[in-house]
């Protein structure tokens, strides 16, 4: 996937600032502000929906909408590009 | 040398790259072997968060072995799964081990969910497989069992090359994805555990994006089976969701049970006569393909098991992919799957001291035959494999790295790394690393391309990848994300170029390699492994025979 237009919803009032989010992201769309302790979603084009950061959050922060329209299939007919 | 991003040098006896299940598991058995080697991993993103072991469906391939010889199990699979190009005696020793490795990762922390009397929880699959359960916690787990061990882990370091001396591994190099300071690991052995070639289609796959094997391939490692690169699923259309099994029930437009065109008994998972018939369907303007699943209550295999720490990431999936999926129309989507490093039953590689562990080398160590592994027509094999290799390399890599000092390493040789590495920080315009990915796909991702193939549409394909090249030779960036991103990019124009031109040579179907134009398994001519290696400049292929005389399966 490249190009994706998925949105994460970050509540960073909830934030305990554990970090978890951060390390589970296998495809670095999170980074780490070492200052206000909070992730920081750099790179969301990135973003490959695998839900994790939001299920290792404890806290219920991090909501992933995927728009799956963003989503390339790639055939070569028109219905599946 | 440049130091505008700074440097940090290592010393080894066995570097690790890549902190998967493939990866851990190789550190874990090294250090069991010998507490007193130091064994490092270094992790481009996080190990134990970052693999694919703990972002899939939980499950592991079972064998009763009380019941089950694993012979038997090798027969079926040669003659069916494997047709003939599988090294039979590789995938008996897995088969044989298979009870070992459930209890050795238990012992390592991994959870695997058991009945009231203490026996495993097995759900039979067929005659002779059977699967259970695994928590989606298992390589964090292990992780934590090989920091008490003693393995050292450097997180967010990408490997962009490896250092050779002598004819042999003399470690590594990479840099920081956070701050780009440059890395250099020497060492006596190196075990390569960098996952496979996804091409970045299906989402919720690696993060190994091939920058492994495109490391090991320009430092002379030998490639096996880089055509069997062409794994691909049937997912729905509109939240791409694979659907395991779902090819059993494919009907068309006309509400034709189109299942019967290509299979005519009960067969292991998808095959690739499944993804050539959805072509061919709507081609026809057969389309749509729709599913009719008879659905097993319960929500399907996630609610078998008690498995506590996978099942939010379970259901949120499920969640998201119901919201959206308003019927069950399905098209194949390429997941790829390339795992070409050649390695022999000790996992090590053609370059003495480099072993390669895991998705990285399945197809490469020949024993799941004519099938892009993983899955490799065989569920829940592939952290198994993984588990597998890493334990397989571990006697091997003890010795090597006992055996001899630590190798010299070349400081022209850094340098001349160093210099490729950071190309495209120092180009203020060029290419995007996206422009060549998305070339690199629409060579890959059509299926009548790189599944259902012939010799025009290989051209055609090859052609999407030349250009690829040309445009990957100006890739710019202006940050390490997007460093990372090039490489990752460079890395797929090679593993595409390998898979189409060795898929050109191999004229015959095969198992999963299906070509119309030789739609015939040709026995006489192709009992052969196409090996690909870099030679100079140029991409050089030679074929080596199948030594199937030596096994008891044997082509009529
Ligand atoms: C959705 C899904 C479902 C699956 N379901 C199952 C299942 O139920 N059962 C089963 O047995 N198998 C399943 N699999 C397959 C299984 O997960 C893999 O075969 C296995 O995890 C591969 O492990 P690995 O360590 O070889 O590779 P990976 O898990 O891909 O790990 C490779 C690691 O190397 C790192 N890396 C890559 N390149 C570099 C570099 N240049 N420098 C440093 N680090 C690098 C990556 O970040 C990653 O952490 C599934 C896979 C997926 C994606
Ligand atoms: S959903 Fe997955 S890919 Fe997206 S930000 Fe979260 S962890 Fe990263
Ligand atoms: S996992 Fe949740 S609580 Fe922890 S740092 Fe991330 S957002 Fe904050």
């Amino acid at each position: 996937m490249i190009d994706t237009r998925h949105k994460i919803n970050f509540d960073a009032s909830k934030c305990v600032g554990c970090k978890l989010c951060y390390k589970a992201c296998f495809v670095d769309v999170i980074r780490w502000d070492e200052e206000k302790k909070k992730p920081v979603f750099k790179y969301v084009e990135d973003c490959e929906h695998c839900f994790y950061c939001a299920s290792v959050c404890k806290k219920g922060c991090i909501e992933v909408v995927p728009d799956y329209s963003s989503e390339k299939l790639l055939q070569t007919f028109d219905r599946y590009l | 040398m440049d130091m505008t991003y700074g440097r940090e040098d290592h010393k080894t006896d066995v570097l690790v790259v890549g902190g998967g299940i493939g990866g851990l598991a190789a550190a874990v058995s090294i250090k069991e072997l010998a507490p007193e080697l130091d064994v490092m991993i270094v992790e481009k993103q996080t190990a134990g968060y970052s693999g694919k072991a703990n972002k899939g469906g939980g499950v592991l391939q079972y064998f009763d072995l009380t019941r089950i010889k694993p012979e038997d199990f090798v027969a079926y699979h040669a003659a069916n799964i494997g047709c003939f190009l599988g090294d039979q005696d590789l995938m008996k020793t897995y088969v044989s081990m298979n009870n070992h490795m459930l209890d050795k990762l238990v012992e390592w922390g991994a959870r695997l969910p058991k009945r009231a009397d203490g026996g495993y929880d097995v759900v039979p699959t067929g005659p002779m497989t059977a699967m259970i359960g695994v928590d989606l916690d298992i390589t964090l787990k292990i992780r934590q069992t090989a920091e008490k061990m003693g393995v050292k882990v450097l997180d967010k370091v990408t490997v962009s090359d490896l250092l050779t001396a002598n004819g042999r591994i003399a470690g590594a190099v990479g840099y920081s994805i956070l701050d780009g300071k440059f890395y250099t690991f020497n060492a006596k052995a190196v075990v390569l555990a960098t996952g496979s070639q996804n091409y970045r289609i299906g989402p919720m796959w690696s993060s190994g994006r091939g920058d492994g094997i495109a490391a090991a391939y320009r430092a002379g490692a030998e490639m096996r089976n880089a055509e069997f690169g062409n794994f691909a699923q049937l997912v729905k259309v509109r939240s791409h969701h694979e659907v395991v099994f779902g090819e059993n029930y494919m009907y068309n437009k006309n509400d034709v049970h189109i299942t019967k065109n290509f299979r005519t008994h009960p067969e292991p998972d998808i095959s690739s006569t499944a993804v050539a018939e959805w072509y061919k369907q709507i081609s026809a303007d057969l389309g749509p393909i729709i599913l009719k699943e008879e659905k097993a209550p319960g929500g399907g295999i996630y609610g078998i098991w008690d498995r506590p720490y996978g099942q939010t990431f379970w259901r949120l999936n499920e969640e998201s992919g119901a919201a959206i999926d308003v019927d069950a129309e399905v098209c194949p989507m390429l997941i790829g799957e390339q795992s070409p490093l050649k390695v022999g039953h000790d996992m090590m590689t053609t370059i003495p001291g480099l072993y390669a562990v895991g998705d990285v080398s399945y197809c490469g160590s020949a024993a799941p035959g004519a099938v892009p592994a993983p899955p490799a027509r065989n569920r829940g094999s592939g952290i198994l494999n993984a588990v597998f290799a890493g334990i397989m390399c571990s006697q091997s890599a003890v010795d090597t790295a006992k055996g001899i000092g630590m190798p010299d390493v070349d400081e022209a040789q850094i340098e001349a790394c160093a210099e490729r590495v950071y190309a495209p920080l120092k180009r203020k315009s060029g290419a995007s690393s996206k422009d060549v990915i998305r070339l690199v796909q629409k060579a890959i991702g059509p299926v009548e391309q790189s599944v259902y193939m012939s010799a025009h549409r290989i051209d055609t394909a090859l052609k999407y990848v030349e250009k690829a090249k040309e445009l990957a030779k100006e890739l710019a960036a202006d940050d390490f994300h997007e460093l990372l991103s090039c490489h990752e990019a460079e890395a797929m124009v090679l593993c595409a170029e390998m898979q189409f031109r060795a898929a050109r040579l191999r004229r015959e179907s095969r198992g999963w390699f299906l070509r119309e134009d030789y739609p015939e398994m040709d026995n006489e001519n192709w009992l052969k492994w196409i090996i690909v290696k870099k030679h100079g400049d140029e991409m050089v292929f030679v074929t080596e025979d199948v030594p199937y005389e030596k096994w008891p399966i044997r082509p009529l």
